[in-house]
């Protein structure tokens, strides 16, 4: 195998923007695909940091007859309280991971969650 | 019929299971036209099971004791969705009898037997003087904990002896004893494995039945005290106490030995009243002479081969009997044999290589089919196979008119079935329908470990 051949056409095919190149020496075959002619990979990313449920059960705000309001746009500590989830025989508290502006708020009292369902997303300050 | 009947139909079960056998339950619910939920940690995102239930809910992460073996997640799922029972399929925590109260306690049925006969039986040493008052053979042994006489108490029953842990299973926490000059030895190992593998060291002993076969009679029992046993298992074939092939019937039971096992079985399911589906094992010695060992407490991996050979769906009596509906079966039903049937497990493992474990991603997935074919299996085509649970990936049921054509159509089917991607047992079961003492019927459950002597034999030379 010509190695030389092959690190020569590897070098030119930086320069330009071919994706795909494919050579035949007998019967003179070259094929050629863009970059623009390759399917794009669908990547979603964000930013913001998500705060699981961690335990299927009930979400509640605060404990009974107490208030805590979590509105979209307010400032969060990192380790302020953002709830629980109650189970049939315990509670796991949610803390907050970062400190950041609490950007969605998707729990809501009193609703069954499962477990890894997103609760909140924080944008990390 | 001694009482009331008092039937009270599910609306929706939720399995506290994954794999196969969650498929399994969540078929015959369709078929009786129950709800089924499925629950599954984080590594089953894209299992069969969860896609084939009506419902599905996420109750933990990977690890199967923050999840399958989570009972406070576990009966929170069944509460939230509504699910008026719970069936705990095998393994995990079916039978903890913990869970099964805590079931119950939250207002929901359990699928099985109820909490106390799962204590009582769990405990082997229990489970044993159960037997014994019902008048069936166990074989000769402390018949309790051992204490510090452990020497005399050995030397009474006569070498060789078994030490077994008290909350043993899966050959975990047993160790033979040849000899007295090992016992000292031998007591430290097998306690040091139970207090490792239960937290518990306590242990008994039994007398060392040599080449023994392992049959195990299906039993099923209502609320009423109506019970029947089915005809055999024999599982013998087994690599380290775990079970590769189940057949039944025994090519080794007459009719006449096969009466008296399901006679046992039956004394013991009504001495310890026990209700629900379960299995009655016991070990029977060359002479024909058998004894009891343990009762399971749960429905079995290998369910479907009973199901071939009686025609019955053993988890819609499971269900039924749940419900508080009497058994309508009667023994001389229960007990006819149908056909020859053979359960073959297929493991992701190479064989080759001491059977480890081979987890990764099935390319290719060609069960077996045919005429007389089951495969009971949570397998398909681009399925990753987690690295958290057990391996086994499908059963392969075969059944045919009579053990020779039965063998036949088992070498058919393991050379059909193609698992592209991972390594499995399969090219190990075609071996074992090849192997002369096997074909002969000449099983005992040592003969695999001896096949696998053999082989290794082979290769050296």
């Amino acid at each position: 195998m010509d190695t030389k051949l092959i690190t020569e056409i590897t070098d030119w095919m930086k320069t330009t923007d071919l994706a795909e190149f494919c050579y035949e020496n007998k019967g003179d075959c070259i094929e050629v695909k863009t970059q623009e002619a390759l399917p794009e990979p669908t990547q979603f990313t964000c930013s913001l940091t998500p705060v699981t449920s961690p335990a299927i059960g009930i979400y509640h705000a605060a404990a009974k007859g107490k208030n805590l309001v979590l509105k979209e746009g307010q400032t969060i500590e990192e380790g302020a309280a953002l709830g629980w989830v109650e189970t049939v025989s315990q509670k796991h508290q949610i803390t907050s991971p970062v400190s950041g502006t609490l950007r969605v708020v998707t729990a809501q009292e009193g609703a069954a969650v499962e477990f890894g369902l997103p609760l909140f997303f924080i944008e990390k300050k | 019929m001694a009482g009331k009947l008092n039937i009270t139909p599910f609306k929706k079960v939720l399995i506290a299971n994954r794999g196969e056998i969650a498929l399994r339950i969540i078929r015959t619910l369709k078929e009786m036209g129950i709800a089924s939920v499925a629950v599954y940690a984080e590594a089953d995102r894209s299992s069969l099971h969860v896609r084939m239930a009506d419902e599905a809910v996420c109750i933990g992460a990977s690890p199967s004791p923050l999840s399958y073996l989570n009972i406070d997640a576990l009966v929170t799922a069944a509460k939230l969705t509504g699910a008026d029972a719970v069936h705990p399929g095998y393994g995990f925590l079916s039978e903890n009898e913990d869970f099964a109260k805590a079931v119950t306690k939250a207002g929901m049925t359990f699928i099985g037997p109820t909490a106390e006969a799962i204590s009582m039986l769990g405990v082997k040493s229990t489970a044993r003087a159960i037997a014994l008052k019902a008048g069936v053979a166990v074989t000769p042994g402390s018949n309790g904990i051992v204490g510090k006489d452990y020497r005399q108490v050995a030397r009474k029953i006569g070498f060789p002896i078994m030490i077994k842990a008290t909350l043993g299973g899966g050959g975990k926490g047993m160790r033979a004893c040849l000899k007295e000059a090992d016992l000292d030895r031998m007591m430290k190992t097998a306690q040091g494995e139970a207090k490792a593998n239960f937290g518990d060291d306590r242990v008994y002993f039994e007398k060392l039945v040599l080449n023994p076969r392992h049959i195990e009679v299906q039993v099923a029992a209502d609320n009423y005290g109506n019970v029947v046993a089915f005809a055999e298992r024999d599982c013998s074939m087994q690599r380290r106490h775990q079970k590769l092939v189940e057949e039944s019937p025994s090519p080794f039971v007459d009719a006449a030995t096969r009466a008296k096992l399901q006679e046992a079985a039956c004394k013991v399911i009504k001495a310890a009243k026990y209700r629900g589906v379960g299995t009655v094992e016991f070990l029977m010695a060359p002479t024909k002479e058998f004894y009891f060992m343990e009762v399971n407490t749960r429905l079995q991996v290998e369910h479907p081969v009973t199901e071939a050979v009686c025609g019955q769906d053993l988890v819609k009596m499971q269900i039924q009997i749940a419900q508080g509906e009497p058994l309508t079966l009667t023994q001389k039903e229960a007990a006819r044999v149908r056909c020859h049937a053979i359960e073959h497990r297929i493991n992701a493992e190479d064989s080759e290589h001491n059977f480890a474990p081979c987890p990764g991603t099935v390319e290719e997935w060609i069960p077996s089919g045919g005429l007389g074919v089951r495969v009971d299996s949570h397998m398909y085509s681009g399925y990753t196979i987690p690295s958290y649970y057990d391996s086994l990936i499908a059963k392969l049921i075969v059944t045919a008119p009579d053990r020779t054509r039965l063998l036949a159509r088992s070498r058919r089917c393991l050379a059909e079935f193609v698992v592209g991607g991972v390594k499995t047992t399969i090219p190990f079961h075609q071996k074992i329908v090849n192997e002369p003492d096997f074909v002969a019927g000449n099983i005992d459950t040592g003969l695999i470990e001896r096949m696998m002597a053999k082989e290794k034999k082979e290769r050296e030379s």
